[in-house]
């Protein structure tokens, strides 16, 4: 038989295939070395559910609350609801809603000088921790950053170029930090000779204030509990 | 061999080698997506932090659920299923006095001339202690809430507008070891402060006892928002 044109076509087409067997077979090895990358996508989806479930489950104990709240509308209990809005606010399990200012930090725009060192140009946990601390000496009633409520309980924590909020939630920058309370008092906190705006200028870290006629804040979105403290008898203190 | 049988077999050659191809290209695709170990990490810890709060949900759900029965029965019944409802919510505010396993930690000057321990030296030992899990937190019997700050007023400390100076008694309940490693890691805020002068002491009772937060609480502005 003569070898046709048809013939060497057919080789190569044979030896591509024979490449792209070999390669397809290596590549799939190597995935399987890579747990995480099989696992990434079904890790997603888990998570995902695991939020909706959440956030139906705090959507409904929102609503258990305001029953049982309209079942103590005797004059008896106004008193002890009134109680019980404050300490929800407080806790962080309501969310709140007034007028506030909003402040956003962003890392320097300036150029790192020679012999500068790079980390003095970039917002630090610590710079957050004292605008959050000058709000609340100002009377800031609620606040949050990046729409984290921050909690009694709440730590603000560097981590590289991130920060760590509300039991290790990161959060990239800017950082915008929202607070309601009175707007005038709470712009002045910060912008007061010496204060925290002044600290962070020389670094040509970005901080810029806004006044917000209604400031939303979101509650925590989680159960706030417990598992060493114990509350302490009346009369036993 | 015959032209017919020669075209089908190129047909089917093709086809293989376009469903390998496609095979391949999804393969690849999986690949560029590929995930480091910490965001791998970071997945697992949302997933079992969701997990811990859906858990937890469940129980404020019963609860809850049990409650509004109670109050259905009538304003006595309601009376109780609100009182318990609210002490839930002043122990979450940090308005409850609390008690359990922790750490104690004192700041002092050394000698009236000593260095003099700021304010933001307090905010980190707090902060600090918060990031490794801490329930309650109290600074010289000053009860530590969300709203609670810590500043330089004068030659004083304010935290919760009630004056302070040295020496700090800072009370934390919650697990001892991570508190007291959060403080003692090296090159941490102890090796810190000891480094400006400031007498350190850590304790860890496996009772503290933290008083709530004393004041009435306030909103002049901040309204509730429902559901």
């Amino acid at each position: 038989m003569r070898i046709k044109p048809f013939h060497l076509a057919l080789a190569l087409v044979g030896l591509v295939l024979g490449l792209l067997l070999s390669v397809q077979f290596r590549v799939t090895r190597d995935t399987v070395k890579f747990p995480q990358v099989h696992r990434v996508n079904t890790m997603a989806d888990k998570i995902n559910d695991a939020r909706t479930e959440r956030d139906s489950k705090q959507e409904q104990i929102n609503k258990m609350r305001e029953e049982l709240d309209k079942l103590a509308a005797g004059a008896a209990l106004g008193a002890l609801k009134e109680e019980l809005v404050d300490a929800r606010i407080e806790s962080g399990l309501t969310g709140v809603s007034g007028p506030g200012i909003e402040v956003t930090l962003n890392d320097s725009n300036l150029e790192v000088t020679n012999g500068g060192n790079p980390n003095w140009y970039v917002l630090h946990d610590e710079d957050i921790l004292k605008v959050l601390n000058e709000l609340r000496a100002a009377g800031a009633e609620a606040m949050a950053i990046n729409n984290h409520r921050i909690l009694a309980t709440s730590e603000v924590r560097c981590t590289g170029p991130t920060i760590l909020i509300n039991r290790n939630q990161r959060i990239a920058p800017p950082f915008v930090i929202a607070a309601i309370g009175n707007q005038d008092t709470l712009i002045n906190s910060l912008k007061m000779r010496n204060g925290v705006i002044d600290s962070l200028e020389p670094w040509g870290i970005q901080v810029s204030l806004k006044k917000v006629s209604r400031v939303e804040i979101p509650p925590f979105p989680g159960s706030i509990s417990f598992d060493y403290a114990r509350p302490v008898a009346e009369g036993q203190q | 061999m015959n032209k017919k049988s020669s075209y089908i077999s190129i047909v089917l050659i093709t086809m293989i080698l376009g469903v390998m191809l496609a095979i391949q290209f999804r393969t690849n695709q999986y690949l560029d997506q590929g995930v480091t170990a910490d965001r791998a990490q970071e997945m697992v810890a949302e997933l079992s932090r969701l997990e811990s709060d859906n858990r937890k949900f469940d129980r404020d759900i019963d609860d809850l659920t049990y409650k509004l029965e109670q109050a259905r029965k009538g304003q006595t019944q309601a009376r109780d299923a609100i009182t318990d409802e609210l002490e839930k919510a002043k122990m979450s505010a940090g308005l409850t006095s609390v008690t359990g396993p922790g750490i104690e930690v004192v700041l002092d000057n050394p000698d009236s001339t000593g260095i003099f321990i700021r304010d933001e030296y307090l905010l980190k030992i707090a902060n600090e202690l918060k990031g490794a899990g801490a329930e309650a937190i109290s600074v010289n019997g000053q009860r530590l809430i969300a709203t609670s700050e810590i500043r330089l007023a004068g030659s004083f400390i304010n935290i919760n507008l009630d004056r302070t100076e040295p020496p700090f008694q800072i009370l934390a309940i919650g697990n001892q070891e991570k508190l007291k490693s959060s403080l003692e890691i090296s090159g941490g805020l102890v090796d810190y402060f000891r480094e400006l002068g400031i007498a350190v002491k850590i304790q860890t009772p496996s009772s503290v006892t933290i008083p709530g937060y004393i004041k009435d609480l306030q909103y002049d502005y901040a309204k509730s928002v429902k559901g």
